[in-house]
């Protein structure tokens, strides 16, 4: 019963990406919309910037390290919290990092991501994070939308980093599709 | 084909003695305790940690880092996995991870080396995963970005007391489902904009539902005890509850 949906799927991923131009794949219409990349620089997503306490924007995934609470601001960096008394909750610091989502924590140490990037901050005092090291290129990220079924401008490495993909008109149906 | 199956199925069979060995002696059930040294994520988590070994799911791969010198992660291994990998939530001896077209099982009893032990697999979709004794809870999202069509969402039970064997036990649909948190006889669903969800699992293999709140929109969710944290558009919420249900508000830390 899977073999014919494996092979469907076989085809729709080698189907991916090609860059000529078709007129739909996998009979899905270009409906006058496409994914085009946010672009950064090197120097952009190297800026890791601690600051006073932020408001929640944005919020995404938490992560607790008892009296902590580290909330992610999708793509944008960390909030640290501490939760000694849960009824009153109080923001400490922020930290700004391009690219992230994710984090854990271990001992005096957070873990976070900066797009491709590793990043190791010393916590012992969460009011003051300080990055102890950077580990370039530890997540595999890919030059494509984390959709399916999407026609997207393709990335080009010279106009920079892919940090993010946003959905806007375009005149023309992109080159790329997944 | 045939061929290939059984010597697998052996292997399989193998490990899965193996770390029957290796886990009797481990009857401690440390799911709802944090070590004084290592935090805990939430279902939507690509980064774990446990002990001294830091893992994280990139989207086609589980990068191990050893951190016993938390300030210098070591590479440990890097284990290639298909596309569309998507959370990480380790249990006991094993590492579940939600994948767009299913659940992988590694054991990590060599932590810094993890084995594939199977991987259970469902349609395209968007798949947090949580475990809880011999059950995996899975949420599937529907949408364009995940499961394009006009599937249900859904909240599947899977029986994953032989790991290398995972079962579907039971399905439901569910409205909008991202991450799922469980603690003793409850699981916690976030249902996105649409709310937050409370269900019953007296019967671990059955979900009942039981609450839903509206006015809470959710994304990811951490449990402790009775203790509940949940972070969605709206902010950061905390609750105290009980057995009977009753949620008590501790605190919010609003979006501005």
């Amino acid at each position: 019963m899977k073999k014919p949906l494996l092979f469907a799927l076989l085809i729709f991923i080698s189907l991916s990406c090609i860059t000529e131009s078709e007129p739909n794949f996998n009979g899905i219409k270009f409906d006058g919309t496409g994914y085009k990349p946010i672009y950064s620089t090197v120097e952009d997503l190297a800026k890791i910037q601690v600051s006073a306490p932020q408001p929640l924007v944005q919020p995404g995934k938490i992560y607790v390290f008892d009296p902590y609470i580290f909330i992610n601001e999708s793509g944008k960096g960390i909030h640290i919290i501490d939760n000694s008394d849960p009824k009153n909750p109080q923001n400490l610091s922020f930290i700004a990092i391009t690219g992230n989502y994710d984090m854990a924590v271990k001992g005096n140490w957070l873990y976070a991501d900066n797009l491709s990037n590793l990043l190791v901050f010393d916590i012992s005092d969460p009011k003051t994070p300080k990055l102890a090291k950077t580990i370039a290129d530890a997540i595999p990220v890919n030059n494509y939308p984390p959709f399916n079924n999407i026609y997207f401008e393709c990335a080009e490495s010279k106009k920079g980093i892919v940090v993010g993909w946003e959905k806007v008109p375009m005149s023309e149906q992109p080159k790329c599709f997944r | 084909m045939k061929r290939k199956i059984v010597p697998a199925l052996f292997l399989g069979l193998a490990l899965f003695g193996l770390i029957m060995l290796l886990s009797a002696c481990d009857s401690a059930d440390s799911s709802s305790e944090l070590s004084p040294q290592t935090g805990a994520g939430g279902s939507m988590a690509r980064f774990a940690i446990t002990g001294n070994t830091l893992y994280i799911v990139s989207k086609q791969s589980l990068e191990v880092y050893n951190i016993t010198d938390g300030g210098n992660p070591a590479k440990s291994v890097k284990k290639d996995m298909s596309v569309g990998i998507e959370t990480i939530f380790p249990y006991q001896n094993n590492l579940f991870i939600g994948a767009n077209d299913g659940m992988y099982i590694y054991n990590n009893s060599n932590p810094n080396n993890p084995v594939f032990l199977s991987k259970f697999t469902h349609v395209q979709s968007c798949d947090p995963v949580v475990v809880q004794g011999k059950y995996a809870y899975v949420t599937l999202r529907n949408g364009v970005v995940c499961r394009p069509g006009n599937l249900l969402s859904s909240l599947d039970v899977v029986d994953v007391s032989d790991p290398t064997n995972p079962m579907l036990v039971n399905s439901q649909a569910m409205d909008s489902p991202y991450g799922l948190g469980v603690s003793g006889n409850k699981l916690f669903v976030c249902e996105g904009e649409k709310g937050f969800r409370v269900m019953d699992i007296s019967n671990p293999a059955l979900p009942v539902n039981k609450q839903f709140f509206q006015d809470i929109p959710s994304y990811d969710v951490i449990v402790r005890n009775k203790h509940l944290i949940v972070t969605g558009q709206k902010g950061l919420f905390q609750y105290q509850f009980d057995d009977a249900g009753s949620f008590q508000l501790l605190s919010k830390i609003p979006v501005l």
